[in-house]
């Protein structure tokens, strides 16, 4: 049996977890239990988020045959060092406080007797992107407005810090006076286009553009160069109706300013007219939250994590009180609440919900209740395996070649979004995102990075090193940095900019 | 530059000759093998005969696809600076390993290049020997201009920067002329960096004049926005190069117009160039393959400003980065665009009789190989 225990740094300290409670019940467990030890693999995780997908004890079965094969010719069977048949997963910050041993042992006898535990299973097995949790992520966004009223407060209240980092006036004012030390030479050859498009994709409320703007207008003046007549700032989200409000928001500036009701993962489909044309794209706290797969390297082979959303019996019995229903019914209800969204929703299903008060209420308790099975899948190919539009998924080679065990999200919505968004950049632009990545690799082995919720949404870590390695392929060099205008948050600047 | 050279060759081919700007596709298999030989995983003799099977494999697709005038594909190249700067002496690269083949290298010249050379040291010849061995067509041989090489440089060693250039100019004449001992007919400089330092013009053309000194045959120069990844490296207008560039001893001047739109070629004939034009009518750098309709009426809207006689269809730019896939269906649909053209326009003795061409070209030296010697 192999032990993973991830959080090691939690070991020591003033209130280090104490690992004869917070693991060892498991071990006996799975040592009374029939399960080939040998081929086991028990791997701890602190889940930090509050609110999660994850029971406090998982087991992830290990497929040994992949779901695709390529054509033509043998399946190569990839070389491993171990043959784990099964995974079984701690969250230490939770497994403290329930009954471990007793937990594992029934989730062991379920699991060998092929049950569910009466789990209301919502979709079929997938990759992470295509869960229906994606479907709630879009219809938070969507109805945001209720989902606020209902909750009382603010998405950006929901943001560690309660603030989003897109309204700093300092990291604003440094970006635009980088702006003009590339603008400056260029007008000066007459190489200087007449027309500054700037980017921003995911505007949120304006406030980010309102900053940039007013900064930009006062720094131009300063500058005396005449660059706010020439600036086209070009609002860019998945809502109208959060357009609509960003461009309340930057009323004083709207001659300059342009909106777009776009998927973030396909900007060029709305934008193609400005290939190579734009000098910032400016994306803030967007990419963690776009739909991701996750791929494993585990005992020298190659796996795709597959998931599969579910309600615990408890929640689903619970729903289905909420809702007038029985718990088999529910799977249906929050389908049909994704779909219409929980206006329509309590239109459509008058005995379910007396008003869309009370079908937001359902909407909150499904999306608190919500967990994701998993399980993992071979991959019988890189070239099998598309990330996105354009990138293969041999892209994920040199992340995973050492062969050492790690597990990594392969964030295929953000690849999109950045992918076709470097297609935009004129050849001096560059491309700032302040997001959660993740630097190195490393990283990955030590620390949970997802996926949890925040508010209604989805959140999870960026792949940095993903990220570098294909910006890397298409030209452009890809840093990253501490946010540098406010300390102790986990944000990271990305910058990207043609290299050479 | 030759008049009767160039004559010589524009007879081999077609009215209207299609060609290539210099890069093929590289797989990716062959991107993570040639990467391996930067991470010593494999030896230089391997590597060497992945090229020229990868090279075999690029002229049979021009061959395949109709193309006129082909070239190697520049696949034994890195990138368009490396394998230059590799081999040339007096450049020191102080790290050869490399993360990922197509990176470029930290060059650097600490001390003037040497201006003597007992042979030509880059070994450009023996490429084009065996490129020419495996075809009976016209080849055209692509290398990297000496401004371009120069701004990859850092250079401790010249208090001018136009000294370095035209040092390395120096370095590529002794090429050029083994090149054409070997019986190249077609040589193309090419300057992707050059639309980025507009104000060097001059020094660039100067260059480019020690290059082609005393070599006897068809001269082209490129200059492109930069297609590094696909991408352009510039943007501007070709105006930039003129006036000097008619001070330049070359054939052919080798242009991006497909991607960037035909807005330049009047300001072209405008400033009075009267040579041949290699007309780019691919966009390289986007993989939707163009329609031979596109393609027939990019070059009438051409003809309407340049005669038949100079002009020489191509892409704007080496195919290196797009797939074999796209590559190939654009270049049949080069071929099917130019055809439609050409058989518009007044007949034209397409091939004249072998003694024709023996007469109007020089016979290559004696070591030629028979192939180029045998013509097309």
């Amino acid at each position: 049996m192999l032990v993973d225990f991830r959080p090691h740094s939690r070991l020591r300290g003033t209130t280090p977890i104490d690992i004869t409670t917070a693991l060892v019940p498991v071990v006996e467990a799975l040592s009374e239990d029939s399960t080939d030890l040998s081929k086991v693999r028990l791997v701890c995780d602190w889940v930090q988020y509050r609110e999660n997908f994850r029971d406090v004890v998982e087991l992830r079965p290990i497929l040994a045959e992949p779901e695709r094969l390529p054509a033509g010719g043998p399946v190569i069977e990839q070389v491993g060092v171990r043959d784990d048949d099964m995974e079984v997963a701690v969250d230490v910050r939770r497994s403290g406080k329930v009954a471990l041993k007793e937990h594992t042992a029934e989730l062991l006898r379920e699991h060998a007797g092929g049950g569910t535990g009466g789990r209301v299973t919502l979709e079929e097995w997938g990759p992470g992107s295509a869960s229906c949790i994606w479907s709630f992520n879009a219809r938070y966004w969507a109805d945001l407005d209720l989902w606020e009223k209902s909750t009382g407060r603010g998405y950006e209240q929901a943001l560690p810090g309660g603030e989003s980092d897109a309204r700093n006036h300092d990291a604003a004012r440094d970006l635009i006076r980088k702006l003009f030390a590339v603008w400056d030479p260029l007008s000066d050859n007459n190489a200087l286009p007449e027309e500054l498009y700037v980017v921003e994709l995911g505007v949120g409320n304006g406030s980010q553009a309102k900053v940039f703007l007013d900064e930009f207008r006062a720094l131009d003046l300063a500058h005396g160069r005449g660059y706010y007549r020439r600036l086209h700032y070009l609002m860019c989200d998945y809502s109208q109706h959060v357009l609509d409000l960003a461009r309340e928001t930057v009323c004083d500036h709207l001659a300059h300013v342009s909106s777009f009701a776009l998927d973030a993962t396909r900007p060029r489909t709305s934008l193609g007219f400005l290939r190579y044309k734009v000098f910032l794209v400016y994306i803030s706290n967007v990419y963690d939250n776009l739909p991701t797969d996750e791929v494993a390297q585990l005992g020298g082979r190659t796996y795709q994590v597959q998931t599969r959303a579910y309600l615990p019996p408890e929640q689903a019995r619970a729903l289905a009180g909420q809702a007038n229903t029985t718990p088999d019914q529910v799977g249906a209800l929050v389908h049909k609440l994704l779909r219409l969204g929980p206006a329509l929703l309590a239109e459509a299903a008058p005995a379910n919900f007396a008003d869309t008060d009370a079908a937001v209420t359902f909407w909150r308790a499904a999306w608190s209740a919500i967990r994701l099975e998993e399980r993992y899948v071979p991959l019988a190919g890189l070239d099998l395996y598309e990330i996105a539009p354009e990138v293969g998924g041999e892209m994920l080679r040199p992340l995973l070649e050492s062969g050492a065990d790690v597990r990594m999200h392969v964030n295929n919505g953000a690849l999109a979004s950045f992918v076709d968004s470097l297609q935009l950049l004129h050849p001096f632009g560059k491309l700032v995102c302040h997001d959660l990545f993740v630097t190195d690799v490393q990283s990955y082995r030590s620390h949970f990075r997802g996926p949890g919720k925040y508010d209604g949404s989805v959140v999870n870590w960026v792949n940095g090193p993903l990220l570098a390695h294909v910006g890397r392929r298409h030209g452009f060099d890809v840093h990253y940095a501490p946010f540098s205008h406010r300390s102790g948050g986990n944000i990271v600047t990305m910058t990207a900019q043609v290299r050479d | 530059m030759s008049a009767p050279r160039n004559a010589a060759l524009m007879g081999r081919v077609p009215l209207l000759p299609t060609t290539v700007v210099g890069s093929y596709p590289v797989p990716e298999w062959m991107e993570r093998l040639k990467t391996d030989y930067y991470r010593s995983r494999m030896s230089f003799a391997q590597l060497t005969d992945l090229h020229e099977m990868a090279i075999k494999a690029a002229l049979r697709d021009q061959e395949l696809a109709g193309i006129d005038i082909v070239s190697d594909g520049e696949l034994r190249r890195d990138n368009d600076i490396d394998y230059f700067l590799a081999r040339m002496p007096g450049v020191e690269i102080p790290q050869t390993a490399k993360d990922f083949y197509f990176d470029y290298y930290e060059a650097r010249v600490p001390a003037p290049l040497p201006d003597r050379f007992a042979t030509a040291p880059l070994g450009l010849a023996d490429d084009f020997t065996f490129t020419a061995e495996q075809t009976s067509g016209p080849v055209k041989f692509s290398f990297t201009g000496p401004f371009s090489l120069s701004r990859r440089i850092h250079d401790s060693a010249y208090a001018d920067q136009r000294e370095l250039v035209l040092a390395i100019a120096r370095v590529l004449n002794a090429e050029a002329h083994a090149l054409a001992e070997r019986g190249a007919q077609l040589l193309q400089i090419d300057e992707p960096f050059l639309a980025g330092y507009p104000d060097a013009v001059g020094t660039a053309i100067e260059a480019v004049n020690i290059v082609t000194e005393g070599v006897d045959v068809t001269w082209g120069l490129h200059v492109c926005y930069g297609n590094r990844y696909a991408r352009p490296l510039w943007e501007g207008h070709y105006d930039f190069l003129f006036p000097a560039v008619l001070d330049a001893r070359v054939d052919q001047l080798v242009l991006e117009f497909a991607r960037k739109g035909y807005e330049d070629l009047p300001v072209i004939e405008k400033f009075g160039w009267d040579r041949t034009i290699g007309l780019g009518v691919v966009d390289v750098k986007s993989s939707e393959v163009e329609t031979p309709e596109l393609i027939a009426s990019r070059i009438r809207s051409a003809l309407e400003l340049v005669p038949a006689e100079r002009l020489v269809v191509n892409p704007d730019c080496g195919l290196r980065n797009v797939t074999g896939a796209v590559a190939r269906a654009k270049l049949a649909a080069m071929v099917a665009g130019t055809a439609a053209v050409r058989a518009e326009l007044a007949p034209r003795i397409t091939a004249p009789p072998v003694n024709d061409i023996a007469a109007a070209s020089e016979s290559p030296t004696e070591t030629a190989p028979e192939s180029v010697a045998r013509g097309a």
